[in-house]
């Protein structure tokens, strides 16, 4: 079920129940919003974090573009992303608490389920909370070890496709104090130590591979205007001994940028 | 950093410190609605405030009241009087300057979290509640319009540990005061007393509108407790808020009441943002963004 | 002996060592100081008794002691039976040591931040936060290749007194207005260490049992 569009359409109901009140200006407010959420963010899938590194019940919180978000998982199933801010009084939910398959608000301990419908409000333990009353869930999808995200209601586009390769492991997540667009010259122009060829399989998508069995990929999430965050799997890197030197690359690969020095070890 | 343009704030008494602050002679520079101010002590019971320019230079001196365990000033003509807190005078009372503590969000957010129950077991968990018992009981709520304050009564919540002077659980009656957009206060039921209440207020200093200083001063009827270990309580209480108070969002407080979503509970909070909006009030609240 | 610890409960240096008694199961008194508003920590009365001016102090005995983590490692040293808070193999020894300072090092931006933000200090919050920032990064790095290498803990594979050390600031960095958005391996670490035997919370640190 498409959630963003059930928000922007909980938000008309709001409005028309504001103009029903006689209060006009809330109700074109409420309009507004309302359409915003329906075509405001862009019909892309953005990475938001490694799979790997969202534990079991546990609540975190992302940035994507400014905007403020919770990514969280219950006791099992895949990571839920959501807004970051309970419908109750905005508190974050990123600081909530998971109990029994839903994500409980650490303010009040309202609870929501994983669709983002609230199911239980403490303060009033025999009210049934009405249908409407609903936390902003955004489309997710776990692929090549990298949760990605989806954050407007048209959601046409697809989760880029990476051919071939079927056994992605999780590196690293790096947030770089850079521009999206310096940290992909950055990623582009960085000696990894061996002959890469570059593919950009989709927007804020880089994949880098090098020698006949390695394969890095390298997903991007833009935090604000300079920063950004950089999600890594790898293929082909199996021995620990491996891996190791490849998590302190990646942290190198985000010094060089930072450093604004080019080509770097 | 401007001086709010907003006349209904400019109408309020604000604390700005409390005595004892600094030695006799000495100052402090602080900022009030926008406004850098200066408090100078100038005798053991007696402060002046004066507005600062720009440049630090001393202009226009504003009133002054110190109450409470708290400094008081106003910007502009007060609409109303600092109110009456006879638990203040009483002579068996123990009074407890807890200092201020800086917290980014609207002072709104700050009266409201003071007057609200059904976070006590999520966010005082095992002392001011416990997850066992989460629910709010009805309660009253009314706009004394004779002093333009607004009442909660009747309200009660199951306490693991109440105050400092607590032993064991209780079922704890609570009266909140809201007596301006920027002070707030409760009386609770004394451990080991019914008939007698605890006062403990919240007196906001709005710096900006989502930069406030809270001032908790209590009347307490405990001939037992350390003044450190009452201080220490309130401290740790208020902490807790304080971790929700600066991840609320928005930090600016919404007074169009579908902006978020009340239950029975939240009548209280409900009331006080009917309140603002009525009084006309826009410092601190997102509705000039519209407006 | 008896263990008396001069201590301020919103104190992070003196959760460290409240921390470290907890979980060694050991019984103290405390002396609570009236650091806000009260400010005796810097009295006279106190320099008596530090004349850093600084808490926590422990006592024990006829010893009388200042810095967290110097009092981390006495504590380590007399009473764990183990020999695990402070290991002393060379392995490990070193690694503890050196974050063991970075705790009272470099991690200390973070609470100059906080008493900004909370009690007003009057210092440069942006250098303060960007240090703190830097710092987070350090120890997430490290985190991060210690789940590579299959560990949790700062050195070795249980907690040490490190991450005793570490962990306060780290998880009261919110009350300085230092987030935890860029340090995934260092959010995963704090939720691990909650669940370290006799772990007791903090005001400030955003957790519901």
């Amino acid at each position: 079920m498409d959630r963003s569009l059930f928000r922007a359409n909980a938000r008309l109901e709001k409005a028309r129940l504001a103009v029903v009140l006689g209060d006009v200006e809330a109700g074109r407010r409420e309009m507004q919003q309302s359409q915003h959420d329906a075509a405001g963010a862009r019909d892309c899938w953005i990475a938001v974090g490694l799979d790997a590194q969202i534990r079991p019940q546990s609540s975190h919180p992302v940035i994507v573009a400014g905007r403020e978000l919770a990514l969280w998982r219950g006791e099992t199933g895949p990571a839920k992303v959501w807004d970051d801010q309970c419908p109750h009084r905005g508190m974050r939910l990123s600081f909530g608490f998971v109990r029994d398959g839903t994500l409980r608000c650490l303010y009040h301990g309202w609870g929501y389920g994983e669709d983002g419908r609230c199911v239980s409000i403490p303060a009033h333990p025999e009210l049934a909370p009405p249908k409407t009353i609903c936390a902003g869930a955004h489309a997710v999808a776990t692929k090549y070890g990298i949760i990605w995200s989806n954050l407007s209601a048209a959601r046409a586009a697809t989760v880029p496709e990476i051919p071939a390769v079927t056994d992605w492991r999780p590196v690293r997540s790096l947030y770089i104090h850079r521009s999206a667009a310096v940290v992909l010259a950055g990623i582009a122009a960085f000696d990894y130590g061996a002959p890469a060829e570059p593919a950009t399989p989709a927007a804020d998508v880089y994949v880098v591979t090098l020698g006949a069995q390695t394969q890095l990929l390298l997903a991007l999430q833009p935090v604000e205007a300079n920063k950004t965050g950089v999600h890594i799997a790898s293929s082909g890197v199996d021995a620990t001994a491996d891996r190791l030197a490849l998590v302190r690359q990646m942290h190198s690969l985000r010094d060089a940028i930072e450093a604004g020095t080019g080509p770097s070890r | 950093m401007t001086v709010t343009t907003d006349a209904v704030a400019l109408g309020e008494w604000v604390a700005c410190g409390w005595p004892g602050k600094v030695p006799v002679g000495g100052h402090w520079d602080t900022v009030i609605l926008g406004q850098q101010v200066r408090a100078t002590r100038t005798a053991a019971d007696s402060y002046e405030v004066f507005t600062l320019d720009r440049t630090g230079t001393p202009g226009r001196q504003l009133p002054v009241q110190s109450r409470y365990c708290c400094i008081f000033t106003t910007l502009s003509e007060p609409k109303r009087p600092l109110p009456e807190i006879s638990e203040f005078a009483e002579p068996d009372r123990r009074l407890v300057n807890s200092g201020c503590v800086g917290v980014n969000t609207s002072p709104y957010r700050l009266i409201e979290n003071f007057l609200d129950m059904a976070h006590f077991p999520f966010v005082h968990t095992d002392i001011l509640g416990a997850e066992e018992q989460t629910e709010v009981a009805s309660y009253k709520v009314e706009h004394r319009k004779e002093v333009d304050e607004i009442w909660a009564t009747d309200c009660q919540f199951f306490q693991p540990a109440a105050s400092k002077a607590a032993t064991g659980g209780q079922m704890t009656k609570y009266v909140y005061r809201i007596m301006s957009p920027f002070s707030i206060m409760l009386y609770k039921t004394v451990h080991g007393d019914p008939g007698r209440n605890d006062a403990i207020c919240l007196f906001i200093q709005p710096r900006d509108e989502t930069d406030c200083l809270a001032y908790m001063p209590m009347a307490l009827v405990d001939a037992v407790s350390t003044t450190e270990s009452m201080i220490d309580f309130q401290q740790t209480i208020f902490l807790q808020d304080r971790v929700i108070l600066e991840n609320q969002r928005p930090a600016l407080m919404p007074l169009d009441l579908t902006a978020e979503i009340p239950t029975k509970a939240d009548v209280g909070s409900v009331t006080f943002r009917r309140w603002l909006k009525q009084s006309g009030i826009w410092f601190g609240t997102s509705e000039k963004a519209a407006a | 002996m008896a263990l008396k610890l001069y201590d301020y409960t919103l104190s992070g240096s003196c959760y460290k060592v409240r921390l470290l008694l907890g979980f060694l199961e050991l019984t103290y008194t405390r002396e609570q100081v009236d650091f806000y508003p009260g400010r005796r920590h810097k009295s006279l009365d106190f320099l008596a008794i530090n004349p850093l001016g600084q808490l926590p102090v422990l006592e024990d005995g006829d010893l009388r002691l200042r810095d967290a983590q110097a009092i981390l490692c006495h504590l380590a040293n007399k009473y764990d039976k183990t020999g695990k808070w402070l290991p002393r193999d060379p392995a490990t020894f070193g690694t503890v040591m050196m974050w063991l300072m970075f705790a009272g090092g470099e991690i200390m931006a973070a609470s100059a931040a906080r008493l900004h933000d909370l009690l007003g200090y009057d210092l440069d919050i942006a250098a303060a936060r960007n240090s703190a920032h830097a710092a987070f990064r350090i120890l997430d790095d490290h985190l991060a290749l210690r789940e590579i290498a299959g560990a949790q803990w700062i050195a070795g594979d249980h907690p040490t007194v490190a991450d005793v050390a570490c962990y306060p600031y780290v998880a009261l960095a919110g009350d300085g207005g230092i987030g935890h958005e860029d340090y995934p391996a260092l959010r995963n670490w704090l939720r691990v260490f909650r669940t370290i035997p006799h772990f007791d919370p903090m005001s400030g640190i955003p957790e519901f049992a």
